[in-house]
């Protein structure tokens, strides 16, 4: 961990990544290259072109959501970084090692020691009980149960299953069945999870539990994760880094608040214009920075807070101003009027486009 | 002369064919014609179809169709000794493995035996009411005498049905790794299903004498191992692909795959097949008794040949009875199997 720490913290880095489904998808590969686009190449020689020139880099401990709507590559990607599925063409740099020059041994090591995959359809083996699901790392690596129950336990008990060790999966709820997925994925100890469309699968409420609870185990653990997701909402929720895919390959990518304020195309403001600005974005993302000390300020508030607790805070009155903090020391103001003005997505008022868009 | 000599004159085939006609008489019609002293006229509508037989008529260098069956015939002979070679010394342990279970399944005292086989019966079934049935099944059977025969029959299922699992399920499972492997096995299976069951017995008859176990053991085991095989791929290739990704993806071995994860959950599907082939080893032991295999088919058989007709309903009813035991014992285990791994 601490030489990658020195590495700029970046834990995957993926290098013009070309994934092309099909009988020969070597000659297509140039054709892409050579530029040709996702539809035409489907049409001409009958190849499905899954991803385009990807180059992501991940972050150490922090969660990197890639979203995309259905189609756009994005479960073929997180497949890639454990080599699921192989590219064909590219790199993937794990902790500094390409992993598509590995054998397979290697690859189980990879597997088995760092990194662990969580499903959308939660994949529990149903002939095995909870616990023994859970510690199906440890297994694989052939201990025996008593050896890894403790650990299973341990992990199954922070997930919230306490005493749910001796059910079998079918005899959980869908919502209780991903905790037994998120819990095989903490037992097996590795850096990395993979999440993909973890918690799609699960109804409304569950899922918010479920997405509360991963943040709390990613604020105790700090695991790199990498989150695939259709659910732009959920993205944002849990992103610390944004990848937005789209036909295979990447729209933009980016701090949230960052893409949320700056839009990179009209694909993306098509994206966000749906989305509860207020509650998505922080006060850091609009405040005026400036360590000035000011008189007239109504209170001081974090910049990390949502614009929807200030705007509870303010009561709806947009003369006022705020003191930002962060840890303890003054950062910059927060003007209501500017707030506001942040709320409606840009270019809006001048654009009748994307008026249109936004419906 | 003969319907087709047109074909052999247009062709100029006929100095080739040698003396056309001039030859012995061949077939049944001549042999009438002569008789009759009148000339066989063949009218358009009677036109025979241009077989083997009708063309050896016009030209006798064509075969007959019944020496292409003794060439067929000859030419197994003549490998014969050479496939004796291969096949006697690998199918030896199989006549072993049925004398001895003949000897000790019969050799054991009938008040030890019914009572080991409703103890077996409770540890697969767990159930008294099954346990009765095959009481009462058996103490009926040997009431009536037929104990002797009863035990012959089930030593040699049991036989050829372990030996079939031991071979059907990995050559299952190869089936369901490799397409090419299913490709080149489902039509020998199809083959094997579909083959009437006497035809078995002719080639097997010439292969070894009648005094070995193995005849009769290899056409059982031909018969009924086809349905532990296709359920067995079956069975492997149904398992859920997102199990198997998550089995890879936290870095499971092909080995710990298979053991850890298919065959456990291809497990019903497996018992299904070995419940098929249990039963389809049953209907050909019947048949078999026609190769010297003991047993209830024995006593069919001697109904059949001396008209007994009470001893053949009796045996009957009693192979019924059988297959009744049979199949709710192997039912019972894979409901067991089922009931532990609901998906």
């Amino acid at each position: 961990m601490k030489d990658v720490q020195s590495e700029n913290d970046i834990k995957i880095s993926i290098r013009h990544l070309y994934k092309i489904f099909g009988a020969r998808p070597q000659e297509a590969l140039e054709q892409v290259k050579n530029g040709m686009g996702k539809t035409e190449l489907q049409e001409k020689h009958g190849h499905v072109l899954g991803l385009n020139d990807i180059n992501v880099d991940v972050p150490s401990g922090k969660t990197t959501v890639i979203m995309g709507l259905s189609g756009s590559g994005k479960s073929t990607l997180i497949r890639h970084l454990n080599r699921l599925i192989e590219p064909t063409a590219g790199e993937v740099w794990v902790d500094g090692e390409n992993i598509l020059e590995y054998n397979d041994k290697q690859l189980r090591k990879l597997r088995k020691v760092q990194m662990s995959m969580v499903f959308q359809k939660f994949a529990l083996f149903p002939h095995r009980t909870v616990l023994q699901n859970a510690g199906l790392a440890p297994s694989v690596e052939g201990e025996r149960e008593r050896k890894y129950a403790d650990e299973a336990r341990k992990w199954l008990d922070r997930v919230g299953l306490e005493g749910q060790g001796d059910q079998y999966p079918h005899q959980l709820s869908g919502g209780m069945q991903q905790r037994v997925g998120i819990a095989r994925a903490l037992t097996s100890n590795s850096d990395i999870m993979l999440m993909d469309e973890a918690f799609s699968a699960l109804d409304p409420l569950i899922r918010t539990d479920m997405q509360n609870l991963l943040i709390e185990l990613q604020n105790e653990l700090q695991k790199t994760v990498v989150f695939i997701t259709h659910d732009l909402d959920e993205a944002l929720k849990l992103a610390d880094h944004l990848v937005i895919l789209k036909d295979g390959f990447v729209v933009q990518q980016g701090e949230p608040q960052h893409i949320l304020l700056n839009p990179a195309d009209p694909y993306i403001e098509d994206f966000v214009s749906d989305i509860n600005r207020a509650r998505v974005l922080r006060v850091r993302s609009v405040m005026e920075r400036t360590t000035k000390p000011l008189a007239e300020t109504a209170g001081d508030i974090d910049h990390d807070d949502t614009l929807e607790s200030v705007i509870a805070l303010s009561e709806g009155d947009t003369t006022l101003s705020y003191r930002v903090i962060k840890d303890g020391a003054p950062v910059g103001l927060l003007n209501m009027r500017k707030l506001v003005r942040a709320l409606v997505p840009s270019e809006q008022s001048d654009d009748p486009d994307s008026a249109r868009r936004s419906g | 002369m003969a319907t087709y000599d047109f074909v052999f004159d247009g062709l100029g085939l006929r100095d080739w064919c040698g003396d056309a006609g001039g030859g012995g008489l061949s077939s049944m019609a001549d042999l009438l014609s002569e008789t009759s002293g009148e000339e066989a006229t063949v009218s358009a509508w009677d036109t025979p179809f241009p077989s083997l037989d009708a063309l050896h008529e016009a030209c006798d260098k064509i075969p007959q169709s019944r020496e292409l069956t003794l060439g067929l015939e000859r030419g197994f002979l003549d490998i014969k000794d050479t496939l004796k070679i291969v096949v006697d010394p690998i199918t030896q342990p199989l006549s072993w493995a049925l004398e001895n279970t003949l000897w000790l399944m019969q050799a054991t005292p009938w008040w030890i035996m019914i009572p080991a086989l409703m103890l077996i019966v409770y540890l697969v079934g767990r159930s008294f009411k099954l346990v009765g049935l095959v009481a009462a099944a058996f103490g009926f059977l040997a009431f009536v005498d037929y104990y002797d025969y009863t035990m012959q029959t089930l030593a040699i299922i049991f036989v050829c049905a372990v030996i079939c699992v031991i071979i059907g399920v990995p050559v299952g499972i190869a089936m369901s790794r490799s397409d090419k492997v299913q490709r080149v096995m489902i039509p020998i299976l199809d083959m094997l299903q579909t083959l009437p069951p006497f035809v078995y017995l002719i080639p097997l008859i010439f292969l070894f004498s009648v005094t070995e176990p193995k005849l009769y053991g290899i056409a059982i085991i031909l018969y009924a191992m086809v349905p532990v095989i296709r359920l067995t791929d079956l069975g492997i290739r149904l398992v859920d692909k997102d199990v198997i990704e998550a089995a890879d993806a936290f870095g499971m071995t092909k080995r710990q795959k298979l053991y850890g994860v298919q065959i456990p959950l291809a497990l019903p599907n497996i018992m299904a097949g070995v419940n098929q082939t249990i039963m389809m080893s049953l209907a050909m032991v019947v048949i078999a008794s026609l190769v010297s295999a003991p047993g209830l088919g024995v006593l069919v058989l001697r109904g059949i040949r001396n008209l007994e007709l009470g001893v053949g309903l009796l045996s009957g009813l009693g192979i019924v009875l059988l297959a009744i035991i049979l199949d709710r014992v192997t039912k019972a285990a894979l409901a067991r199997i089922n009931a532990s791994q609901p998906r």
